[in-house]
């Protein structure tokens, strides 16, 4: 490519994820405006005085610490939970006789393209059975099983191009399946945890659907749905509930920067 | 080793299967046979036949809960697919910046939606939000957005094409899978970059557009419930009403499960219908021998 090019390509790159970026950066500003006044008339690129305070007032308003706290316990319980049952799940699959192996994929498939809204009001149903509806386990339940497909695809995947002979060479040693999978597969298999850690915890801490469905008592609760109890509080105060939002996203996003770290491209 | 070992390599795979039985395939199954039921969790399940499904079919709301999702689907799949693509094409080159750039186009992806929703809503406020103090400086008139039954559904589609993250990551990883040989082979040909694009990377990555298109279907669609119910609870004049919220009303505040299951289940009928429709016009199934 000639010089002119790249500098075009990289002149469009740079825009178009700028505009992606760009409601997200207008929200962060808005929420450091003053709570109260009228919000600006003009587009503000940068606040005159910046009022963190907004921030705290959201703690003030809301029990938010309370459902941070909730969202984190969730989230303890249920990512490390996934990252086990999903790495797991990958090894057996990768290393178990092709007939079955092809049976479970396949399946495994089709249940990734189960919406999510085809099971809600029947789940309602089988965490009231199981006695769990309205505690926090209704939440992390769904990490015994992987959480999703695509988390116990993507070791699969992994595991599947590391080379047989290193398990063979736990297994004679005498390790088992459980051994080779945690002395060889697991140390080699980073970069799909990290990027399972990073899916698995936005999947648990964005949640929105399932405490609105299975939770009723409001001290159970989670952030996502404290940010709602925010709006129906102090719904025209832009600041505060901006603050909220971003109280809300920003571990999310400190997680998946730290994360994508871990990863590594490779095909 | 021997019999122990894949018994062990067995017992490995329970966790996930027992949950995905639990979670996904008897939710599923009970909601064809409850949709065939008047159930609201009181008592038994009452055999009613057809008769969830002749109500929906004389229901004016969730008629137009079914058009509303239509509308929005046929604009956002193609969107949301389209944008993908054209960043995968654009940030796929390894070097400097582009992994900051690959972040970014991700990073909508990942805010939670309680957040997200209340980010567009101050976006889409139609005095001070900042989209229209933008559009106001451009010189182009401001639609009222959320308080307009056509922008709103238009402001739905905009900010579901914000998260296209997802299909952007699938489409990096099947680009790779494109052999370089074969655009080193066309450029000794002579072969300028639209002509490569043409008659390269558009053949070998339809399987995955292919694919994406179909999951999108399903995803898109679903993802509808957080911003709907957060930005317009369905409004305004029921215009952003789609049928996640329509089955999370009739479920859970008129608890009328054996509807809300009918509904779900003629809403994936007709998208298994979609997909069918694409792939045998592809001429992937239904003697296509063309391909």
């Amino acid at each position: 490519m000639s010089r002119g090019k790249v500098f075009l390509l990289h002149v469009v790159s740079f825009c178009g994820s700028a505009v992606l970026v760009l409601p997200l950066y207008w929200a962060f500003i808005a929420s450091l405006g003053r709570s109260g006044a009228p919000p600006a008339e003009m587009i503000v690129w940068w606040p005159r005085e910046p009022q963190w305070q907004n921030y705290r007032t959201v703690f003030e308003l809301i029990p938010m610490g309370r459902f941070l706290w909730n969202s984190l316990v969730v989230v303890l319980g249920a990512v490390p939970l996934t990252l086990l049952t999903a790495s797991v799940a990958g090894f057996g699959l990768s290393q178990i006789e092709s007939g079955r192996q092809r049976h479970i994929l396949l399946w495994s498939v089709v249940w990734l393209m189960v919406p999510n809204t085809a099971v809600w009001v029947f789940r309602f149903q089988i965490f009231k059975w199981l006695g769990i509806l309205n505690s926090p386990l209704a939440l992390i339940f769904p990490a015994v099983g992987a959480s999703s497909p695509l988390f116990v695809l993507l070791y699969y995947g992994h595991f599947r191009r590391v080379p047989r002979a290193l398990f063979e060479a736990a297994r004679l040693d005498g390790a088992g399946a459980w051994g080779a999978w945690w002395l060889i597969g697991v140390p080699l298999t980073r970069p799909t945890t990290a990027a399972v850690l990073v899916l698995s915890f936005a999947l648990y801490w964005n949640d929105f659907v399932s405490p609105t469905l299975y939770l009723n008592d409001s001290l159970r609760y989670t952030a996502p749905v404290g940010l709602q109890f925010l709006l129906q509080m102090d719904s025209g105060n832009w600041p505060v509930l901006l603050a909220g939002s971003m109280i809300l996203l920003g571990p999310m996003v400190g997680v998946f920067v730290l994360g994508v770290r871990g990863m590594t491209y490779e095909v | 080793m021997g019999f122990g070992y894949e018994k062990q390599l067995k017992r490995m795979l329970w966790p996930y299967l027992g949950g995905a039985l639990l979670l996904i395939v008897m939710p599923a199954m009970a909601t064809l046979v409850i949709a065939f039921t008047r159930y609201t969790t009181l008592g038994r399940p009452v055999w009613v036949g057809w008769g969830n499904f002749r109500q929906i079919w004389g229901s004016e709301y969730i008629g137009l809960a079914f058009f509303n999702s239509l509308f929005f689907v046929a604009l956002a799949v193609p969107l949301r697919v389209g944008s993908a693509f054209f960043f995968a094409l654009l940030l796929r080159h390894r070097a400097g910046f582009f992994g900051v750039y690959r972040t970014a186009v991700y990073l909508p992806t990942i805010i939670p939606e309680a957040a997200y929703a209340l980010i567009w809503l101050w976006i889409f406020n139609p005095v001070y939000g900042p989209l229209n103090l933008m559009l106001g400086w451009l010189g182009v008139p401001a639609p009222v957005w959320l308080a307009d039954p056509l922008w709103a559904r238009l402001a739905m589609v905009i900010l579901s094409v914000f998260q296209m993250g997802e299909g952007f990551v699938i489409l990096l990883v099947g680009l790779q899978t494109v052999p370089a040989n074969l655009y080193e082979a066309a450029g000794i040909d002579g072969a300028t970059q639209g002509q490569k694009f043409r008659w390269i990377t558009l053949p070998l990555l339809t399987p995955w557009l292919l694919v994406l298109v179909f999951r999108d279907l399903l995803a898109s669609l679903q993802n509808t419930f957080a911003p709907s119910y957060i930005l317009t609870y369905g409004g305004p004049y029921y215009a952003t009403t789609f049928v996640p919220l329509v089955v999370y009303e009739v479920a859970f505040d008129f608890f009328d499960f054996g509807t809300a299951a009918a509904v779900l289940v003629v809403t994936y009928l007709f998208i298994g219908g979609v997909i069918g429709v694409i792939l045998w016009g592809t001429g992937l199934i239904g003697g296509g021998d063309d391909v």
